[in-house]
């Protein structure tokens, strides 16, 4: 069974998105961070284990701390059989100060699948998930 | 510089009076007294000299001492003289030999003036800088603080329609408003960093208890609903001059995160605060039992746009905007923090005039 992890700073935007995956599917499991440091240790502990559950990363990019892009790089570091379990789908606000350099970096790295500008709509997530569901 | 003694004398016995005249009767000699005296801002120098002439000597120190205002002292016409002293020299004007006073001091005038402009527009220039390095870091926080919050309200306003539940609308309703609030703030704060640009200062006297008296009403209804005790102390015997602005505003940053960042499961939270106004010298210090920063953060607080921690996230203006009120009131801050034990901050404000 797929589960969805959710890593946003803002609890809103994490209320929002959890509750939009909700009522498209109500047996899905999503598990919600602030801080994206946390889903690193979080993907290091579960690579212990013997056969990890694949998961969804819905991934803001503006965070303190450890922003999307930072994220996105410390992930690459693991080994491709841990990498592979996850999908990564940012979703964030697009404004004329990201540098689209940044974005299209991002975006070339493997596990980035897609980019989703928030705000959230049913019909950007449902596209979204038919998308993403097959492959799994 | 001249290489005859007798002309310097003229020239500082002329002058001396209105300007304060350095002279040098070789090369190594005036290379020195440029060294020595920074403030040097005009130079007069003869053309003809045994081993250099003028403008040879005003090509040598053209990069090293670029600033000072460059005059020829010359009998001498030749067109090529001219040209090299322009191209080459640097040269700002030329005085005829044998000088007239008058000439002189229009020469040392309109070279004064130059020089004046020439460094305010490096202060400008550098002033610039900073301003254009502060516009982009609100270009960010503009798109960070001010859209984030819009883009999720509207996400929010996108679920609405797809809730029937009242119980679960009134949930997501509490977080819409801590959004709210939040850009609330941050405009706020926005319109406390402009109004510390711009402005000058209205100094009045400042009554500490009626300051006080002022903050507890706004801060008791916090500290009553998060039981955080809240004790203040004030001691003002002498008169007290300052800006009520800028102090409102300090206090009110500070003490608006001491009652933000308390631990909230903690049982005994607690914000005191106490004044002390000895000597003209105003000391304040804002106690609070609350998270802590942690040490690698805290040189870093003061910062434009730096928040340190990831839950309570605040504006990042806050602590900024007190720094640079402190800058204008001349007063100084430091804190002192243990991480899980609370923060400690430390002010002290000079009675103004």
């Amino acid at each position: 069974m797929v589960s969805f992890i959710v890593v946003d700073d803002s609890e809103l935007d994490r209320f929002v998105t959890q509750n939009f995956l909700k009522r498209s599917d109500e047996s899905l499991i999503i598990n919600t961070f602030h801080d994206a440091r946390d889903v690193l240790e979080l993907i290091r502990e579960n690579s212990k284990q013997p056969d990890p559950n694949p998961a969804i990363i819905l991934l803001d990019l503006q965070m303190p701390f450890m922003n999307g892009f930072e994220f996105v790089e410390e992930f690459e570091k693991f080994p491709a059989e841990i990498k592979e379990k996850y999908t990564i789908i940012i979703l964030t606000i697009l404004s004329p100060d990201n540098n689209p350099g940044d974005i299209f970096r991002i975006y070339n790295f493997g596990a980035v699948k897609s980019i989703i500008e928030k705000p959230l709509t049913k019909e950007k997530l449902l596209t979204l998930l038919s998308h993403i569901k097959p492959a799994n | 510089m001249d290489d005859e003694q007798d002309n310097l004398v003229g020239f500082k016995a002329s002058l001396r009076f209105d300007y304060q005249v350095l002279t040098a009767v070789t090369i190594p000699q005036a290379i020195s007294c440029l060294d020595n005296h920074p403030e040097i801002r005009v130079i007069f120098c003869d053309q003809r000299m045994p081993v250099k002439t003028g403008v040879d000597f005003f090509e040598e120190i053209r990069i090293s001492y670029p600033l000072p205002v460059r005059i020829l002292l010359t009998a001498y016409t030749d067109v090529e003289a001219i040209i090299d002293s322009i191209n080459k020299g640097n040269v700002f004007r030329y005085v005829k030999k044998p000088w007239v006073e008058a000439e002189l001091v229009s020469a040392i005038e309109e070279a004064n003036k130059f020089y004046l402009a020439n460094s305010m527009l490096s202060v400008k220039n550098a002033e610039l800088q900073e301003a254009y390095k502060e516009l982009n870091k609100f270009a960010y926080s503009v798109s960070h603080d001010i859209r984030g919050p819009l883009s999720g309200i509207l996400g929010a306003i996108n679920l609405a329609r797809e809730m029937d539940e009242v119980e679960e609308m009134k949930e997501m309703m509490f977080l819409m408003e801590k959004s709210v609030k939040k850009l609330d703030a941050y405009v706020l704060s926005m319109h406390d960093y402009y109004s510390l640009q711009r402005g000058e200062l209205k100094i009045t006297k400042i009554d500490f208890n009626e300051l006080i008296h002022e903050l507890k009403e706004i801060y008791s209804v916090n500290a009553k609903i998060n039981h955080v005790a809240f004790k203040i102390d004030v001691n003002q015997t002498e008169t007290f001059r300052n800006d009520i602005a800028p102090l409102r505003l300090i206090f009110n940053n500070l003490l608006s995160n001491a009652f933000k960042y308390q631990d909230k499961k903690s049982k005994n939270k607690s914000v005191e605060v106490t004044i002390d106004v000895q000597k003209g010298v105003a000391t304040i210090y804002v106690k609070d039992t609350g998270i802590g920063i942690l040490g690698s953060h805290v040189g870093e607080i003061f910062n434009l746009f730096y928040r340190s921690n990831s839950t309570e996230v605040g504006s990042g203006l806050g602590l900024y905007n007190v720094k640079n009120a402190l800058l204008k009131l001349n007063g100084q801050i430091e804190v002192n923090s243990v991480l899980h034990q609370g923060t400690t901050f430390k002010v002290t404000i000079p009675s103004i005039g």
